[in-house]
């Protein structure tokens, strides 16, 4: 067998706030082996990452890299000794362009200055070789979720690091963006690079991983040949029990009298003479979940912004919500409409890291009667709701009062659509939901959608994950170069490989066929 | 375990509150060990002039009644930085603010507009409020319109607001008894006199405590509260959550305004026969943005640091008095070394992590 390369011993990790989010973990990495770390939100995943990267510092136990104690303080020191990592949440620095964050700390230098030209062109054939269609002269602040992840992937690959630890890179990214990314990442097993990996899309980690270890409650349940596990145990081993399978059982179908929720009417947005979004008009009915497939970049951003009314750029057409007009109205009044908005990027728009559960728990609703009288705040039951919230939506916490930015990454995630839920909305915008969250409480929050639609919703999904959108959505269209590009009337009749065709732009329906996504 | 846990009262150092406040006390007592190695170097006798500064404030009724009356504005000015602060706003107006308020309240002083010794000083203290948080607004517009940096803006205001006030002074109400840039000396209807004499307790002091706490009443458990709670710690994440942060902007600004104005008046109606631009509240608000990090922006902190600051003060004051071989500066030692401390990530966290290690532990077996 390989040699080891990196070897952790009898790991605990105890946070500030009393949280222990390993304990006495032991896990051997081989050189050359790709190896996943799965395990439910909060498992200890991202922290034992971190404490081999050098943010965090283990409370007890030992990190070996390449047969010597390493304890690295900061990641710095980590880079130096060959280890890369991209992060689950993004640490990039919005202001500056993609090359400049890719170079950042690691600068070609040309005398005294830095070569830029040298940095330019590298980073572009980087991008270019992985086709992640990035411009590395656009500033990051201007990209979508998918792409700023793609940059924290380049980022890595630049340094071309020996250990490379990807903690939930996938998570945004289309099928096919995937199956790329692999190719890569076997390429770099060949060439003697070892490869961390952690996802909660279980058939990718199938499809990948060498070896995979299974953390639950912080605690390792073992490290298994990935041939020895079928699915259904790795599940088993994830989770203590079984997933259902088909979200249809779950719908109901009752009548809402056909009226919509939603409906877009010959929206175009231009930027830079540019079409962003082409002529694009749909409804969503009450009771029902339209889903909207595509690759990522393709308007989808700017269609859901101009929708919950947060777009800056100017756009004609008409969004209407329950029948009444709101192109003028701002984010407050389409809320007190019926509106709701789980936002793609959770850390940036969705929470504040700083502030406890509880505020984080009624943001888009904290003057609605049952949380505030008057002028006042009713703290009493903004906790309670918070309580109830949480067990509700099995969020790993220690109580409301602990720092949203201290849980792990699907826990914000949690946090984020359990108030967005209890806003008690007919029309729910739902951007990758899912974002991050693990199997079971994806079940979850699939279930609380369906259940809003159920209850006569209108839901809007935008989500990368292709089988997330077939299998919850009554009707789908695509979005290509901000137009769309096939409707497709029944989710449950559907060939994936066809959606896939409209989706990279090979076909494209005709606008009568478009037309039934709007007047159907 | 979540809510029953929570609810016990934890007084165990693992606790974030208690955390604070034993960080700050830790800080405090090595802000003082630190000032006495250095009177060990400046003084002849070291240990008297330590005692000095940290009784000497006790030795004269008059001097606590100094202490008290002098916490006043400088509260004030506390009050108005540590709002802004949370509310995400690195605004550093209020020095600005306590000079054109002042020049406003001086010139009410002067004039006799009212002979009611109790309607002369109110319509001063208003008229310094307001001008103080029309003042504010401007920072404010510009950087929730144009994203400018509030703090270049305030900072520029702040010296331009000097010039003018002199300018105003110099041209319009200057005092022809004194060669100084000065205003003729208030009439008596307009200064504020004391309810408790002894201890220099005046109106002024009261509405100080009614400030703080209402201050901290509304941070607490408004919607206000909330949504500078919101809006200071994720402007994109209130502005998703449907919050009008122009809005919010403007009026966490004229608050601001209004306490620094009220703060200037505190200063000037008490402490002052007349208006110097140049002199009569240099530095309060400079000072207060201090005391605001000092009192983590939490009103009740405000005050206490405060009070501390002007305490040790005095004592430095006192000290000086017997022996002019040290500084009076020293204080600014103790000032520094606290604020230093007590905004310090890093400062104790090894010790609670050890203990956090024992407990949680504990906790999971
Ligand atoms: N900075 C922190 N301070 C306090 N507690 C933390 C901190 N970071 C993580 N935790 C806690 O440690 C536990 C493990 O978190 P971690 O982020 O490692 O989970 P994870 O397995 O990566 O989960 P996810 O799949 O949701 O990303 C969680 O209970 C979390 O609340
Ligand atoms: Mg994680």
């Amino acid at each position: 067998m390989a040699e080891t390369i990196l070897k952790l011993e009898k790991i605990t990790k105890v946070y500030g706030n009393g949280v222990v989010a390993n304990r006495d973990v032991n896990i051997e990495f081989k050189k050359g082996e790709i190896h996943s770390i799965v395990g439910e939100n909060g498992a200890g995943k991202s922290t034992l990452m971190k404490i081999i990267f050098g943010i965090e510092e283990p409370s007890s136990g030992t990190v070996e890299y390449k047969g010597k104690p390493a304890n690295f303080h900061g990641s710095m020191e980590a880079i130096k000794a060959g280890i890369g990592m991209v992060h689950q949440h993004f640490m990039l620095i919005p202001s500056f362009s993609v090359v400049d964050n890719i170079i950042l700390g690691d600068e070609p230098v040309k005398g005294l200055f830095i070569d830029k030209a040298s940095a330019v062109k590298k980073t572009q054939e980087l991008s270019d070789k992985y086709n992640f269609e990035l411009n590395v002269n656009d500033l990051v602040s201007t990209l979508s979720v998918a792409k700023r992840q793609k940059v924290e992937i380049l980022k890595t690959l630049y340094r071309d690091a020996e250990l490379i630890i990807l903690d939930e890179p996938t998570s945004v990214l289309t099928p096919q963006e995937t199956q790329e990314l692999f190719e890569q990442l076997r390429g770099f097993t060949k060439q003697g690079h070892t490869i961390i990996f952690i996802s909660h899309k279980l058939d990718e980690v199938k499809q990948i991983s060498d070896r995979i270890t299974v953390l639950r409650n912080g605690v390792s349940k073992g490290t298994y040949n990935n041939d020895e596990l079928t699915m259904a145990q790795l599940t088993n081993l994830i989770i203590d029990r079984d997933l259902e399978n088909d979200m249809d059982e779950f719908k109901t179908h009752k009548d809402f009298g056909g009226k919509n929720a939603l409906e877009v009417r010959n929206i175009v947005m231009k930027h830079h003479s540019k079409n962003i979004l082409d002529d694009i008009s749909f409804a969503v009915k009450k009771g029902e979940i339209l889903g909207v497939a595509g690759v990522d970049g393709n308007g989808q951003v700017d269609l859901v912004k101009t929708i919950v009314g947060l777009e800056q750029v100017e756009y004609s057409g008409d969004v209407i919500i329950n029948g009444e007009k709101v192109n003028d109205k701002t984010v407050k009044e389409r809320r007190n409409m019926g509106m709701a908005y789980i936002p793609e990027d959770r850390m940036v728009d969705g929470i504040s890291g700083t502030l406890p559960i509880s505020d984080n728990m009624v943001s888009t609703y904290y003057d609605r009667d049952d949380v505030s009288k008057g002028a006042l705040l009713d703290n009493k039951a903004i906790s309670r709701i918070s309580d109830e919230l949480i067990e509700k939506f099995a969020v790993k916490a220690k109580n409301n009062a602990v720092a949203v930015g201290s849980l792990s990454g699907g826990n914000v995630q949690k946090v984020v659509v359990a108030r967005e839920h209890n806003t008690i909305p007919n029309l729910m915008i739902a951007e990758q939901p899912t974002h991050g969250i693990d199997i079971g409480s994806a079940e979850l929050v699939h279930h609380k959608l369906i259940e809003l639609r159920n209850e006569g919703a209108g839901v809007l999904l935008v989500s990368a994950d292709l089988n997330e959108v077939i299998d919850i959505s009554d009707r789908i269209i695509v979005m290509f170069e901000g137009h769309i590009a096939g409707y497709f009337p029944d989710a449950n009749n559907i060939d994936e490989t066809e959606l896939g065709m409209y989706m990279l732009g090979v076909k494209r329906q005709t606008p009568e066929e478009i037309g039934g996504a709007l007047n159907d | 375990m979540t809510d029953k846990k929570a609810k016990k009262l934890d007084l165990s150092i693992t606790n974030e509150t208690v955390f604070s406040f034993v960080k700050t006390f830790i800080a405090i007592l090595i802000a003082l060990a630190i000032t006495f190695v250095v009177l060990c170097v400046v003084s002849k006798n070291p240990v008297n002039a330590f005692i000095t500064i940290l009784t000497g404030a006790l030795r004269k009724t008059r001097y606590i009644g100094l202490v008290l009356e002098r916490t006043v504005p400088y509260t004030f000015a506390g009050l108005a930085c540590g709002l802004l602060f949370k509310a995400g706003f690195f605004n550093l107006g209020a020095e600005g603010i306590f000079v054109m308020s002042g020049l406003i309240i001086s010139i009410v002083a002067i004039n006799p507009i009212t002979t009611s010794p109790i309607l002369h000083p109110l319509i001063a203290i208003v008229c310094g409020a307001l001008v103080g948080g029309v003042l504010m607004l401007i920072p404010a517009y510009f950087k929730a319109k144009f994203n400018a940096n509030e703090l270049v803006i305030s900072l520029m205001l702040n010296s331009i607001y000097v010039a003018i006030a002199t300018y105003v002074v110099r041209n319009y109400f200057l005092s022809q008894s004194t060669s100084l840039i000065a205003t003729p000396t208030f009439l008596e209807t307009a200064t504020i006199g004391y309810i408790i004499d002894k201890y220099h307790v005046s109106i002024m002091f009261i509405l100080m405590l009614i400030a703080v706490i209402g201050l901290q009443f509304v941070l607490k458990k408004t919607k206000f509260g909330y949504q500078v709670r919101l809006a200071g710690t994720n402007p994109n994440f209130a502005e998703y959550s449907g919050i009008d942060s122009f809005k919010l902007a403007m009026k966490t600004n004229f608050i601001a305004g209004m306490l620094a104005g009220i703060g200037s008046a505190a200063q000037i109606l008490t402490q002052a026969s007349n208006f110097q631009p140049s002199t009569t509240v240099t530095n309060i608000g400079f000072t207060g943005s201090l005391l605001a990090m000092l009192g983590r922006n939490n009103p009740i902190g405000i005050l206490v640091s405060t009070f501390f600051i002007k305490y040790l003060e005095q004592g430095t004051s006192v000290l000086y008095y017997n022996d002019t071989s040290v500084p009076s500066e020293i204080i600014a030692i103790v000032q520094g070394v606290v604020v230093l401390l007590v905004s310090s990530q890093y400062f104790l966290k090894k010790f609670r992590e050890k203990k956090l290690l024992q407990e949680g532990l504990n906790e999971h077996e």
